[in-house]
Formats: C-alpha cells, sequence, structure tokens
C-alpha cells in the first residue's frame, strides 16, 4: 500500500476537515448549556451568603474556609457574588437572544415567505439597522437612558434582531427556490400550510444554532457595557462591573478582579461549544 | 463606481442622521442634569437656568437637533459639558491615540488571522488554541491577565499610557522624523492594549479565512490548476489564495468597525488616553455633546470602513460589480 | 504505451472504487472509458493525473505508468513534472474548472507562458477575436466558449496523452458535437492520445478508436470501438447497447431496462445480480479478462444472451381523446426583468409569442437546448409563474414532476405526509387516506411501508417514483414533467420513463414532457414541439419530426444527436 499518489500540502489547510460528529460528546455539551441555565435559575438557592452584605474577613484568598472563592474588599463572599452575577448574565443574555430570534426571526420569516415589496420593505429597514455600528449604538443607547441592566438589555436588543432577520430570511428564501416549495404550491397547500409545514421547519435548526453560538457574544458584551459602568448599578452584583470596581485591587489581591472575569469567560465558552455541539448534532440528524 | 459611491456617502448620511437622532430624543428622556454637572453642584438656580438658555437646552428637540446639524456642517460639535472645550478640539486631542492603537491592533488581528487560517505546523495548532480560548474571554480579562504576566510578574512591558505625549500621532510621528527611542517606547506600550483588542477578531477573521479556503481548495478549478503541473506555492497564491480572500476581508472590515467600538474597554484598563476613554468618562457626567461627538466620529468611521471592504473585495473578485 | 495501469486497485475512504485494473493508451489513439457513475472512471482519471483527493485517504495498489514515470510511487515533483509535460486534462463542468477570478489569458499562460502562443490557440480551439478575448474572465463566456477555452489549456502544454472527463455532459447537444470533432482535430494535429471518459456510449461511439467498458471498479470488456458495438461480449455492454434509447428505440413496446441489482455482490462478478446468464460459479469466482485486441471477463458465452424481442407490446400509446383541449396558451410571452445589483441588466425573452394546444389524453413532448424556454413554457402551464402577455386556459388539475426528485420532496416530511396533502381537499377519513397512499404507491411499484420513510432515506429512483406518486394520488387531467430522468443512470431512466407510459395509459392524462434529449422526445410524446429561444420552431407528430424534419433548427439538433451507427 503507498499513498505517494496524494497530493503532498504544506500549503493552506487541508480541503475538507472532518465535522465532529461524536454523538455522545455534543449531547455532553448540550446538556451543559442546560446545566448553566439551571445554576443561574438556582443561583439564590446555590449561593452560601448574601452578595450584598459583608460576610467575612477582608480579601481573604481563594480556598479560605468557608469562602471558597475568596472575599473581596469590604468582605462579600466572592462565590456568592459570582453565582448572582452569573445569573444576571446568563439570563439576560437569553432573554436578549430570544427576543432577537423572536423579533427577527418572524421579521426574515415573513420577508423571505412574502417576496416582493414586502421583502423590500422589511430588508431596507434591517439593512439600516445593520449599518449602525451595533456595539456603538447599544454603548450610545444605554448613555442616554442612564445606566442599568434594563437600560442595557434594551440597547442591545434594539441592535442585535437584525442579524437573526437576515439569516433566517436567507435561509427561508433558500427554502423557498427549492423545488419542494413549489411542488406543495402545486399540491394544493394553502400560503399559511407552506410557511407552516414546508418552510419554517427548514429554518428552525439554523436559528437555533445561530442563537446558541451568539449568548456568548451576548455575555461578552454585556461584561464589557458593565465593565465601562453602563449595566448592573452597585452594590447588586454583576461580572464585568465587579471586575471594573475591584481593579485597583489587580496587583495586591489579583482573584477579586480576575474571578468574575474567569466567570464571564466559562460562560461564554460553554455557550460556544454548546452551540457547536448543537449544530453538529442539528447537521447529523440532516 | 461613482454610482457606487454616490449609494455609499448616502447611506452613510442617513446612518449619521439616525445615529445623532437617536442620541438626541434619548437624552431627553434622560434622568441626569447636565448643567448641574456643568457648573457643579452648588450653582444657584438663576446661573443653572441662564446656562439652560444659553445652552439651549429648553428648546424644543427638534429645533436644537436642527441647530446641532447646522453647527456640525460648518465643522462645530457643540461644547463639552465635562471639559469645557469644543467637542471637536477634544476630537481632535484624543482621537490620533485611538486610531494608532486600532490600527496596530488590526494588523495584529490581520496577522494572527491569517496564522489561525493557513499554518499547518504543530505551531499552527498551539496558536489556534491559544486564540480561541482567548477568544472566549472577556477583553478586560485578558487585559488584565497581560498586565499580571508581562507588567508585574516579567516586567517585559508597560501597562497604561503610551509612553510619550498624549495627543498626537505619536508612532507616526516618530517614525516619520526617526525618533527611534520614542518609537520604540510607543512601541512597547501599544503591544498589550493592541493584542488585547486584536484576539476576538483575530479569530472570526482566521475563522472565516480557514472556511472560505478549505472550499476553495476543493474547487474544480484548483484540481484544474494542479492537473496543468503548477507547484503547490503556485496554486495555493495564484489560485487559492483570491479566491478565499473575500469573505476573510469583509469580516476584517466588520471587525474593523467593532474594534473602534470595543476599545472604550481597552483604553479604560490600559489608561490609553483615547477617544474610548474620553466616551466611558462622558457617560457618568452625561455629557452628550461628547457622546453624540464620539458616535458621529465612530460612526463615520464604521461606514467608510465598509465602503473600503466593498471596494477590495470587488478588486478580488471580478465577479462582483459595485 | 503513453499511459498503463496494471491492476490497479484504488481505496477511498475505505471503500474499494477500483478493483483490479489494467489497460494502456497507445499513441495517437483515442480511448474511450464507459461506465454509470460510480463505476470509478473519473477515480481512474485521477489517479492516472495523480490528482486523488488526499482527504479521502486514498490506498492504491498496482503499477501506472504515465510517459514511463511511476505515478502512484515516486515524489511529488516527478508527478508534477508529468502533469506540466504530459498531460492534458478537461473537466466535465467548464464553469467551475476554470479560475473564476483570473483572466483566461493568464490561464492559458500559465501553461505556455506565451502570450502570442496563447492567442494561437485560442484561434485553434475556434475562438474568435482570440487576442481581445484573453482578458475576459471565465463568467463572461458561454459554456461552450469555456469548454473551448479549456481544451486550448489542456493542449497548451502539447501533451502526449489528453485526459477529458466527461467534457460534453454539461453542454448542448449541438455544443457537443463541436466539442467532439474539435478533439478529434486537436488528436490528429498534435499526434496525441486521448483518454475519453463517459457515461453515453453514443457519445463514445462518435469519437473513440477503442472503449473499454467499465463495470463497479472493473474491465468489464476492452476493444476496438466498431467492434464493441457491433458484436459486445459481455452481457452488461450488450444490456447497455439494448437499453440504449435512440432515434430508432421502437416506440410503441415497452422500454427495455436492465435489470435492477438485487442482492450483495459476492466475491465473483460484479454484475451477476443483474446478469441475465449468472450461474453459480459467477456469484463466487471472479472472471479474468480473456481475449487478444477484444477482450472481455464473463465465464458465459454472450450468444446465450435471450433475443432481445421479448418485451411486449404495450398496447396502443395514441391515446389522446377528443374534446375540448386541456391546456390551450395563446401567444404567451414570458420576460424576465435581469439585474444587476440595483441596475436594470435588460430583459430576457424567456417566451415570445407561444401557442399550444395539449388535447385530453395527448401526450406531448417539448424540446430544446438550455435557454430555449422549454422549462418556462411548463412552468406557465402549471401556473408557477404568471405570463407576461398571452392568454392561458387550464381545465382540469395540472400535476408536475421535476427534474431533480429530490429536493422537489420536502427534506423533513414522510412520504405518507406528503402525499396525504393532496387527498386535504377531498376530506377522507383516515383510513381512506392510508388506502390512498397504499394505493397509489403501489401503482408505481414501492412498498406500502415507503409511507413512513423520509425522502433522503430513498433512492435517487426511489424519490422520482414517489414524485409521480404524489402527481398522480389525485389524477390530473394533465401531468408535466421537467426532465425528470435526466439525472439518473440510463436504464434507472427507462424504467421511469416506461412508469409515466404506465400511468398515463391506466389513468388516461394528458402528458406534457420536457427534454433536451430528441430521443427521448419521440419515445415520450405523440408530438413533438422544439423550441429554440422562447419560440415554437417546429410542432408535428414524433415520427414526422424525427424522419422528416422541416425547420433548420430541427435538422441542426438531428444532426448533432450522437447515435450509434448500425
Amino acid at each position: 500500500m503507498s499513498d505517494a499518489a496524494v497530493v503532498p500540502r504544506r500549503f493552506g489547510v487541508r480541503s475538507r476537515t472532518p465535522a465532529v460528529h461524536n454523538t455522545t460528546l455534543n449531547r455532553l455539551l448540550v446538556g451543559l448549556l442546560l446545566l448553566v441555565t439551571l445554576i443561574a435559575l438556582a443561583a439564590r438557592l446555590l449561593a452560601p451568603d448574601d452578595p450584598i452584605q459583608p460576610a467575612g474577613d477582608f480579601n481573604l484568598p481563594p480556598g479560605s474556609p468557608g469562602h471558597l472563592l475568596g472575599t473581596d474588599l469590604i468582605g462579600r463572599d466572592l462565590l456568592s457574588r459570582t453565582l448572582w452575577g452569573i445569573q444576571a448574565s446568563w439570563l439576560s443574555a437569553l432573554a436578549v437572544v430570544l427576543v432577537g430570534l423572536l423579533v427577527g426571526g418572524l421579521i426574515g420569516l415573513v420577508a423571505g415567505a412574502s417576496g416582493g415589496w414586502v421583502d423590500n420593505v422589511l430588508m431596507r429597514l434591517t439593512d439600516l439597522f445593520l449599518a449602525l455600528p451595533g456595539v456603538l449604538v447599544a454603548i450610545a443607547i444605554v448613555a442616554a437612558l442612564g445606566p442599568g441592566l434594563v437600560h442595557t438589555l434594551i440597547g442591545i436588543s434594539i441592535v442585535w434582531w437584525p442579524y437573526y432577520a437576515r439569516i433566517i430570511r436567507g435561509e427561508v428564501r433558500a427554502l423557498a427556490a427549492r423545488p419542494h416549495v413549489e411542488a406543495a404550491r402545486l399540491a394544493g397547500a394553502s400560503r399559511g400550510r407552506i410557511l407552516r409545514r414546508h418552510l419554517l421547519p427548514g429554518a428552525v435548526p439554523t436559528a437555533i444554532v445561530t442563537a446558541s453560538l451568539d449568548i456568548g457574544n451576548v455575555v461578552l458584551l454585556l461584561a464589557g457595557l458593565s465593565f465601562i459602568g453602563l449595566g448592573q448599578l452597585a452594590p447588586a452584583p454583576e461580572l464585568g462591573a465587579d471586575t471594573a470596581r475591584a481593579l485597583t485591587q489587580l496587583l495586591a489581591q489579583w482573584w477579586v478582579p480576575v474571578i468574575p472575569g474567569l466567570a464571564v469567560m466559562l460562560l461564554s465558552l460553554v455557550a460556544n461549544l454548546g452551540g457547536d455541539a448543537l449544530r453538529g448534532l442539528l447537521d447529523g440528524r440532516r | 463606481m461613482i454610482g457606487f459611491l454616490t449609494r455609499r456617502a448616502g447611506a452613510a448620511i442617513a446612518v449619521l442622521l439616525v445615529l445623532t437622532a437617536a442620541v438626541f430624543v434619548l437624552q431627553q428622556n434622560s434622568p441626569g442634569d447636565p448643567v448641574k454637572a456643568y457648573l457643579g453642584a452648588n450653582a444657584s438656580p438663576a446661573a443653572v437656568a441662564a446656562e439652560r438658555a444659553s445652552l439651549h437646552l429648553d428648546d424644543p428637540l427638534a429645533s436644537r437637533y436642527w441647530h446641532y446639524l447646522t453647527q456640525a456642517l460648518r465643522g462645530d460639535l457643540g461644547t463639552s459639558y465635562r471639559t469645557h472645550r469644543p467637542v471637536t478640539a477634544d476630537l481632535g486631542a484624543f482621537l490620533p491615540a485611538t486610531v494608532e492603537l486600532v490600527v496596530v491592533a488590526f494588523l495584529f488581528a490581520l496577522l494572527l488571522g491569517a496564522v489561525f487560517a493557513m499554518l499547518r505546523t504543530i505551531a499552527g495548532t498551539f496558536v489556534r488554541g491559544i486564540l480561541l480560548v482567548g477568544a472566549t474571554a472577556p477583553p478586560f480579562l485578558l487585559a488584565l491577565g497581560g498586565i499580571i504576566l508581562f507588567y508585574a510578574h516579567l516586567g517585559w512591558l508597560p501597562a497604561t499610557g503610551r509612553g510619550g505625549n498624549d495627543d498626537g500621532f505619536l508612532l507616526t510621528h516618530s517614525l516619520v522624523t526617526g525618533d527611534w527611542a520614542q518609537l520604540g517606547a510607543g512601541l512597547q506600550h501599544v503591544v498589550l492594549p493592541a493584542l488585547v483588542l486584536a484576539v476576538a477578531p483575530a479569530v472570526s477573521i482566521g475563522r472565516i479565512l480557514r472556511a472560505s479556503l478549505q472550499q476553495t481548495l476543493g474547487a474544480d478549478h484548483v484540481r484544474t490548476a494542479r492537473a496543468k503541473g503548477l507547484t503547490e506555492a503556485a496554486v495555493f497564491g495564484r489560485h487559492v489564495l483570491r479566491n478565499s480572500i473575500g469573505p476573510g476581508l469583509s469580516m476584517a472590515g466588520l471587525q474593523l468597525g467593532f474594534m473602534f467600538a470595543g476599545v472604550v474597554v481597552v483604553e479604560q484598563i490600559f489608561s490609553w488616553p483615547g477617544i474610548g476613554n474620553y466616551l466611558a468618562e462622558s457617560i457618568p457626567a452625561a455629557d452628550y455633546p461628547a457622546i453624540a461627538g464620539v458616535t458621529v466620529v465612530l460612526g463615520a468611521v464604521y461606514v467608510v470602513t465598509n465602503t473600503v471592504v466593498d471596494m477590495i473585495q470587488a478588486l478580488a473578485d471580478p465577479r462582483i460589480a459595485l | 504505451m503513453i499511459a498503463s495501469v496494471e491492476d490497479l486497485h484504488v481505496t477511498l475512504r475505505g471503500n474499494p472504487v477500483l478493483r483490479g485494473v489494467s489497460l494502456s493508451v497507445r499513441p495517437g489513439e483515442i480511448l474511450g472509458l464507459v461506465g454509470e457513475s460510480g463505476s470509478g472512471k473519473s477515480v481512474l482519471a485521477l489517479t492516472l493525473m495523480g490528482l486523488l483527493p488526499p482527504d479521502a485517504h486514498p490506498q492504491v495498489t498496482g503499477a501506472v505508468h504515465v510517459a514511463g514515470t511511476d505515478m502512484v510511487h515516486g515524489s511529488a515533483a516527478s508527478h508534477r513534472a508529468v502533469r506540466r509535460r504530459e498531460l492534458g486534462v478537461i473537466f466535465q463542468d467548464p464553469m467551475t474548472s476554470l479560475n473564476p477570478t483570473m483572466r483566461i489569458g493568464r490561464q492559458i499562460t500559465e501553461v505556455t507562458r506565451d502570450r502570442g502562443r496563447a492567442v494561437q490557440l485560442l484561434e485553434h480551439v475556434g475562438v474568435a477575436d482570440a487576442a481581445m478575448r484573453l482578458r475576459v474572465y471565465p463568467h463572461e463566456l458561454s459554456g461552450g466558449l469555456r469548454q473551448r477555452v479549456m481544451t486550448a489549456i489542456a493542449v497548451a502544454g502539447r501533451p502526449s496523452l489528453i485526459i477529458a472527463d466527461e467534457p460534453t455532459t454539461a453542454l448542448d447537444v449541438t455544443v457537443q458535437a463541436q466539442v467532439l470533432s474539435l478533439l478529434r482535430d486537436l488528436r490528429d494535429e498534435y499526434g496525441c492520445s486521448v483518454l475519453f471518459i463517459t457515461h453515453d456510449l453514443a457519445v463514445a461511439a462518435q469519437i473513440t478508436d477503442r472503449i473499454g467498458v467499465l463495470y463497479a471498479g472493473r474491465l468489464a470488456e476492452l476493444g476496438p470501438t466498431r467492434e464493441l458495438l457491433s458484436h459486445p461480449e459481455h452481457p452488461y455492454t450488450a444490456g447497455l447497447l439494448r437499453s440504449r434509447l435512440s432515434l430508432s428505440t421502437p416506440r410503441r413496446r415497452e422500454l427495455p431496462t436492465l435489470a435492477a441489482e438485487a442482492g450483495p455482490r459476492g466475491s465473483g462478478c460484479a454484475y451477476h445480480t443483474r446478469c441475465p446468464l449468472a450461474v453459480d460459479r459467477c456469484v463466487d469466482e471472479q472472471p479474468p479478462l480473456t481475449g487478444d485486441e477484444h477482450v472481455r471477463a464473463c465465464w458465459r458465452d454472450i450468444s446465450d444472451l435471450p433475443s432481445d424481442e421479448t418485451a411486449a407490446e404495450s398496447g396502443d400509446l395514441d391515446g389522446a381523446a377528443d374534446g375540448a383541449p386541456v391546456v390551450r396558451l395563446r401567444g404567451v410571452r414570458c420576460d424576465f426583468k435581469l439585474r444587476n445589483g440595483w441596475r436594470r441588466a435588460g430583459t430576457l425573452k424567456a417566451l415570445d409569442g407561444v401557442d399550444l394546444d395539449v388535447a385530453p389524453g395527448e401526450a406531448v413532448s417539448i424540446v430544446g437546448e438550455s435557454g430555449s424556454g422549454k422549462s418556462t413554457l411548463l412552468r406557465v402551464i402549471a401556473g408557477l409563474i404568471k405570463p407576461t402577455g398571452g392568454t392561458r386556459e387550464i381545465s382540469g388539475g395540472t400535476q408536475m414532476v421535476f427534474q431533480d426528485a429530490g429536493s422537489s420532496l420536502t427534506p423533513w416530511l414522510t412520504i405518507g405526509e406528503l402525499l396525504r396533502e393532496r387527498l386535504l381537499p377531498l376530506r377522507l377519513s383516515r383510513t381512506e387516506q392510508d388506502q390512498r397512499v397504499e394505493a397509489a404507491l403501489t401503482r408505481i411499484g414501492l412498498p406500502a411501508e415507503v409511507a413512513a420513510a423520509r425522502p433522503r432515506q430513498l433512492s435517487g429512483g426511489q424519490r422520482q417514483r414517489v414524485a409521480l406518486a404524489r402527481a398522480t394520488i389525485v389524477p390530473p387531467a394533465v401531468l408535466l414533467c421537467d426532465e425528470p430522468t435526466s439525472a439518473l443512470d440510463a436504464s434507472l431512466a427507462a424504467s421511469v420513463l416506461n412508469l409515466i407510459r404506465q400511468l398515463r395509459a391506466d389513468l388516461g392524462m394528458a402528458v406534457v414532457f420536457v427534454t433536451h434529449d430528441l430521443a427521448v422526445a419521440r419515445l415520450m410524446g405523440d408530438r413533438i414541439v422544439v423550441m429554440t429561444r422562447g419560440r415554437i420552431a417546429e410542432t408535428g407528430t414524433a415520427d414526422d419530426i424525427v424522419s422528416r424534419p422541416q425547420a433548420d433548427y430541427t435538422k441542426t439538433l438531428l444532426a448533432a444527436v450522437p447515435e450509434i451507427a448500425p
């Protein structure tokens, strides 16, 4: 046996890397998404101490008895603050993605399925929003409304839906161009039935995968905004804001600013891995 | 081409109008009182009223917006409530630092993105792994880690400032005048913030470029090129790279736009005297002229970047008509 | 020998694709390699070039030599040198095989390194204004011109062997004829050899000196073209020849088909499950290639093959009934606005004044090349496109079968759900629905269990049958067929055509059958409508059009149809 008849490739990449289709691993990773959501929902029960009241000595390092992740400048339990912060970040991110998915998805579905002037009007509107620098608009909106978690969520949601509208619309248009939709029309299916049975199910996997991969982005953006003071107001726990407030301690007690940052990273990592795994599972099923 | 530029100019104006209008409408509903911030908390009610009148704050929103637009056309973006200087002067002082930071970061992002997409050695896999993990971290965490490692622990890199004057194009200027000591100091200062800013865009660019290279490598015309007996280097250089670069370029343009917004966080951590820091300080002070000014400038940068990227893409691929 | 292959085995992704092929290309000859999809003919070409895709993890044993160089072992540089000096290649799809972002001049000079010679070459392959065309990008050329450019690149390095892998499959039949004669001329002029790969025996018959028939990764038969076609010695070749639809295939008889593959292949002859001559020995023992100039791999004697006069007369096909036409088109026009981004780039007249009547139960074939408007016409009849002008009257329902059955079935719905959708207006009970579905599936020759399957679980032929079941579960007045068999292998295509004819006879529907293939058009229609450039060039009875064409365009079309001379 010899494989010398094969082209050697020193440059570039392999022409196709095998997709990860390890179903068990993928299911585990998607399970991780659900686990984090459960943890976020149950933060109140899981947190050992009150996140706002001091619960021990100042600046205890991680591993201290009774304070697994240590305490901050005024003695608040960092594990409790981080759990509450995870709740705020993760649920907010889910909310933003859900709003984006519903609003963008509906607009994309209607635009893609109707075509013609409806499609034109809706997509011009979407394009206008897409032409705006999203993060900047979010900053401007929050800056103008004043800091606060709800304002931040409104700000991000306003700039977030157009991506979904574009993606879903593209997917629906691609599906609508397939002969199966014409075949359904000839078979006598009504417009509503075509939308429901022949278009929507095809767009759902893409929408779900896009959304789950997006949770991580929203988590990062939220953390960034609250880091510059546009998120949750003190003293409520919020991961980005907690890091920013403890910046001066960086060189003396590094864990106080770094632990909430690591929590953000963990969330975004879980979201990315889970989203990729979900894509793997859905691709494998097609 | 002319039609394309006209359309883009129109779109740019629309974007800037929407942005400024958004700032104006939203500030109407905002809680902070800029005049109190401007005059100090002890100012007499009469002084506050007089100041409000002189700032036209009591005029109807539409007339204030119109006033702002006409002034802006003359190059006047109003006066900052916080610094008491014209916003254009502030922007002129802070923008160069941001531009230099973002340009260096963008070059890093392109370089790392190319490495991410193309390097097939162990080193490539290593860089890919580092970047992938790094991209899931919030930029402020990267910055903190970088400061702890390279400043506090190793002492290789400074953690704050630009290593020279706050305003002006420090790097460009020292490069042009041949001030090598200043250039070295400036570069040393820019490395860490630029790297932090570059990680996430590098992964986005690298991923897209990689996927597009993979697709092109499997294309029929690449098989034709190999069948001609071209060397792998020629196949890659002439037939693969140019055909794959489009998606990577448009992602790079998108990321350049994002970087001008992401710079806010990084500048704050590294005390970089740029426009992002300026914005971050203006927000708590409810300094609307400054916020609007920054929004206008960054919005314009964003639109121009996208236009340039579209033009480069059309150059790379003759099938795309502008 | 220009190129020789000795006992070549190639495994891709763990599946054996070539299983012991030996052949050689002689100086100056055109060797045809014929086989259906999956027979391994393209893999053989890639092996000769040393370009097997590495991500398929190819495993190669045996010897492959091109111009004296070992293409299995040896360095990559030596393989490259062979490709540069000795080989020229023409691939199937000229659109994707040329680099879309490089001017064609550059793509030729990459090989010639000389602009003057590039111009010469282009003129040589029949590209007008060659010097100007050098600056053009591939997407600015027509399909035929692109394949000419591809041919120019193939001969640019003065190769000793041109490998042409289905070079005319993506082309219209008139363009195909031009490219074939160009290839023959170039061979005569340069004295090079050509390895010509195709799935169509008749195309191979036009141009080759010898033909090798490949079946499941082995040579079934190899011999001089004339002899092989007139006296095939392998049952597979004989079957291919017999089931080929030509302009002289009897119209009123059921179309001859090859048996479908049944059961496992075993260790013997891969064809035994389909072979009418198979005996026990064929199951277990691989027959060797025997013979001198004309070799074949078969244990049996071909003269034992039953004669093909057994096919039953399928009765009267001319079932057109009297009465008002079910389709009546008058002066139908259809304009498409072409856009380039935002700008209007012009108008395409897809249909430019078409009159057509279809009588109840009549079978009409519409034949034309790509861009003739034949598919648009079908869509107008179906009501999928609103015509820009003219009148359209349809009485009774229409149903349509598409070219690509796979994509015409909604992927996430089961076959049962798809079929039941057509029964919705009838408001039947669930049991009645199930009965109708079962009856429809039985009628097209599929088991009732298929109702629970999803489209991707079926083969290409089965999907097309399901599409037919959906169209006929409630019989329409007119069944519209848009090239339903052009994506299928020849023997499978014939069985689907038989099914359509059977359904028409059973259900009494009219059939409008669109195809690019005159032979198929003649077999499927009582009447043929020849279309070109959005107009009807000629209408007539099937036999009149083929034997006594009136319009010039019909004559050109007829002359270009590749036929095997008796």
